[in-house]
């Protein structure tokens, strides 16, 4: 039997191992711009394409895209005076989101080289990718907003599937806007607000 | 009764029980960052890293990044171990009190 002292003590050990684990997970990564960049990518590839109906416009633009995100990213690394620990949850979704990168990347440029692509095929495909990846992200992270992106992409890959080549387009347009613009504008209020409790508590 | 169960010493130091618990949340981490999370200063803190690491609860790795020193640390299996065992034994201890 332990003393009212001691209980209290027990008690502070158990409150500060909690405190330490959710301090260890927490990350203030920036990741809310990225839903704004590509957002922001896809409108530019749909408008390239539909101003002068390039067949590359999007593989350029996509491309143009990776490459202008990873030396954003790595810029941002090497400026960062210390490296933010990784966690099991965090790797478990950069590893959804660069399998999904690498599997659109491969099946586009296949389906526009071997003749076989098709506007309602390819937002589909894009809004059941991101619907995916929307959805285990939001599930590893129990973020009930994220699962509602999701909601909206797996919307978008049915509606993909009916209707004329312009209510696809409107489709795509209406589901990146609230998905990648609206969600990523939210994400980066939440990391600003993280930001400042950070340099409060430092 | 029951026995209650002993709390183990090298666990149960305030600092030493904040830093396992801080590498229980993530794969590894640097120094300056458990430094930062703490708020110990350099020679406690690795100090009670020390023992941790003599204790074969964490690992450390030393390598270079832009000619520049960085030490990681990560939880060990046995770590992991004598953490989820202090825990039990202070739920045990508490018992109806939590």
């Amino acid at each position: 039997m332990t003393t009212s002292n001691e209980a209290q003590e027990l008690k502070d050990r158990l409150s500060l191992i909690e405190t330490m684990i959710a301090e260890g997970r927490r990350t203030t990564t920036s990741w809310g711009w990225i839903f704004v960049f590509w957002g922001v990518a896809y409108y530019v590839a749909i408008g390239w394409t539909a101003y002068n109906q390039w067949p590359f416009a999007w593989l350029v633009t996509m491309l143009g895209a990776w490459l202008l995100c990873g030396a954003i990213i790595w810029s941002k690394k090497k400026s960062q005076p210390q490296r933010r620990p990784c966690t099991t949850i965090g790797r478990a979704i950069s590893s959804i989101w660069f399998a999904m990168g690498v599997s659109m990347v491969l099946i586009f440029p296949a389906l526009g080289f071997s003749g076989h692509f098709n506007w309602h095929i390819f937002v589909a495909i894009v809004a059941a990718m991101l619907g995916l990846v929307n959805g285990a992200s939001g599930m590893l992270l129990r973020w009930k907003a994220q699962i509602a992106t999701a909601y909206v992409w797996w919307a978008a890959t049915v509606a993909a599937c009916f209707g004329s080549d312009n209510q696809c387009n409107l489709v795509f347009v209406v589901a990146i806007f609230f998905c990648q613009i609206v969600f990523g504008v939210y994400g980066m209020v939440i990391e600003a607000r993280e930001r400042r409790l950070e340099a409060t508590h430092a | 009764m029951p026995e209650l169960p002993e709390l183990n010493p090298v666990v149960h130091g305030k600092l030493r029980l904040a830093l396992l618990s801080l590498l229980a949340g993530v794969e590894e981490a640097e120094f300056t960052w458990l430094r930062q999370k703490t708020g110990a200063t350099d020679g406690n803190l690795g100090a009670q890293l020390l023992k941790l690491e003599e204790a074969g609860y964490v690992s450390v790795k030393k390598r270079f990044v832009q000619r520049k020193p960085q030490t990681l640390y990560r939880m060990t299996n046995d770590g992991r171990q004598a953490l989820t065992e202090y825990v039990q034994a202070l739920k045990q201890l508490l018992g109806g009190a939590i």
